[in-house]
């Protein structure tokens, strides 16, 4: 039997073989830097998920927040305008948009003419600026807002309703939007003053509309009194008052959806006593003036009832005489 | 002779047994090490959607919430207000300090131990308000410092309809 020869030497190229394939498998396994196509894809993905965000906030919030803040100091402004120039508005349309986009009435600044400073940097030109230089600089977003039409109307009573039909572009480097929106808006017209009282009685008379709490089948003496003291406002269905955006142009006619109506403090006008219906629409129109057969002296100088102890000189015309439940004993004819 | 033979074959299996120890292990510890920028990413993105998302009515909070010490001393008082647009109307009233303990008391539980971050408002500093040296050493040293962005805008007054904003809110976060 022959000795069997070793080779020790050969030992270690496997070993070196097995170092080699193990060297490669860990570099293939060891996980690179994550540069890769599927992490670019997810932040493109995080940018226009938070670019996108920005659009849906911009038409379902920014809009309409801008539109209710701006309606509300358009409205205002008009008001002080109508107290310092004692005079109405031609077309409240008109005068509205051009307010409300450029904080000016017939080219001029409204805040030079009633000396108070409501639009100024208020305007939706302004907001609209605001909202483009904040997306630039916290988006990277080009934004491009037109606004193609505003305006204003009722279909309730109490409220004032606003219109804007806007067109926006937002251009990011990864996507864009290109969207149309009409956007409305709601504002409550309590507590605004009544340009109907400030025109007619040269402003010495001022009243903010307030809505009357008594329901239209629980009125009676003692609530039209209330009614008086608080200079209160009532809506009556179909009747043939002016709704309260109709009072900017003198536009004195029944309203369908909104006519409201206040009752004149004869305390609060010179001379106290004059032969009108006592209703605000129908006291500065003289509507009753030559119907002296119609109208109600609100007392009964028998009973010592009625309204003339506090409020002398009140009279109401017969339909409203009805319409506020006051009876035969609190009442007497005029003439 | 013959029984030293088995040795080499013993030494070369524990040879060959170490190497496949170490590759493993280096492997392993390879993906451990692996930083973390989509976590960190994610965090801040969740952090700034939970201020917007979340609404001051959402909150069981004693400090923040409906019924806490803010909403019982008339400092908040839209429960329709989301949390981000709460900070905003803060930073727009010039209420620096309630803005910061608002942040504080929302936040809490909400990020992680391990990481930091910072609330910004209008590119101003809301949370810390005055950052500790272990704040900002920590922030200057980070290798990794994200931050997310959103606008945000509210009405101060609901009666004028008088708006703050648009701001630009910002979260930075980064790990500890």
């Amino acid at each position: 039997m022959g000795a069997i020869k070793i080779r020790p030497k050969k030992g270690i190229f496997f070993t070196f073989i097995a170092i080699t394939i193990m060297a490669v498998f860990i570099l293939v396994s060891t996980p690179q830097a994550d540069t890769s196509l599927q992490k670019d894809t997810q932040a493109i993905r995080t940018r226009i998920s938070s670019v996108d965000t920005y659009v849906d906030d911009l038409e379902n919030r920014y809009f309409e927040t801008v539109l209710r803040a701006t309606t509300y100091k358009t409205i205002l402004s008009l008001i002080f305008y109508i107290n310092s120039t004692g005079s109405y508005i031609t077309d409240m349309d008109s005068a509205f948009s051009e307010v409300m986009l450029t904080g000016k009435i017939g080219g001029m600044p409204i805040d030079s003419i009633t000396r108070k400073k409501i639009m100024e940097n208020n305007t939706l030109a302004d907001w609209n600026d605001r909202i483009i230089k904040t997306s630039k600089d916290t988006l990277n977003a080009n934004t491009t807002i037109i606004i193609n039409k505003v305006s204003v109307f009722q279909t309730k009573p109490w409220d004032i309703e606003s219109l804007m039909e806007v067109n926006f572009t937002v251009k990011s480097n990864v996507a864009e939007w290109k969207k149309s929106a009409t956007i409305t808006t709601t504002i409550d017209i309590e507590g605004f003053h009544d340009p109907y009282y400030l025109v007619n009685t040269n402003k010495e008379y001022t009243n903010q509309v307030k809505k009357s709490t008594v329901e239209s089948n629980k009125w009676d003496t003692a609530k039209v009194r209330e009614h008086l003291r608080n200079g209160t406002y009532v809506y009556w269905e179909n009747s043939d008052a002016p709704s309260f955006l109709m009072r900017f142009t003198n536009t004195i006619a029944g309203s369908s959806c909104c006519g409201i109506e206040s009752l004149v403090n004869p305390n609060k006008i010179s001379p106290e006593d004059q032969r009108e219906s006592y209703v605000d629409y129908l006291f500065w129109v003289h509507t009753y003036n030559s119907r002296c057969s119609e109208l109600y002296n609100i007392t009964n100088p028998p009973t010592s009832l009625g309204l003339w102890d506090e409020f002398r000189y009140f009279k109401l015309d017969f339909n409203h005489v009805t319409m506020y439940n006051i009876t035969a004993q609190d009442a007497v004819k005029t003439c | 002779m013959l029984k030293k033979r088995g040795y080499f074959f013993v030494l070369d299996a524990v040879l060959a047994l170490t190497v496949l120890v170490i590759g493993v292990f280096l492997i392993t510890s390879s993906y451990v090490n692996v930083p973390q920028p989509a976590q960190v990413s994610l965090l801040s993105d969740d952090l700034l959607n939970f201020f917007s998302n979340r609404k001051i009515m959402d909150l069981n909070n004693p400090y923040a919430g409906i019924g806490g010490t803010l909403w019982n001393q008339g400092t908040i008082t839209d429960a329709d207000n989301s949390l981000l647009q709460q900070i905003g109307e803060f930073y727009a009233k010039n209420k620096l300090d309630i803005a910061e303990k608002f942040i504080q008391n929302v936040s809490a539980g909400v990020m992680p131990p391990q990481f930091r971050y910072e609330v910004w408002m209008n590119n101003a500093i809301l949370y810390p308000r005055t950052p500790s040296v272990e704040h900002l050493k920590s922030k200057n040293s980070t290798e990794l410092l994200l931050t997310s962005k959103k606008l945000t805008f509210g009405i101060i007054n609901k009666t004028t309809s008088n708006i703050w904003g648009p701001y630009k809110a910002e979260v930075f976060i980064w790990e500890r």
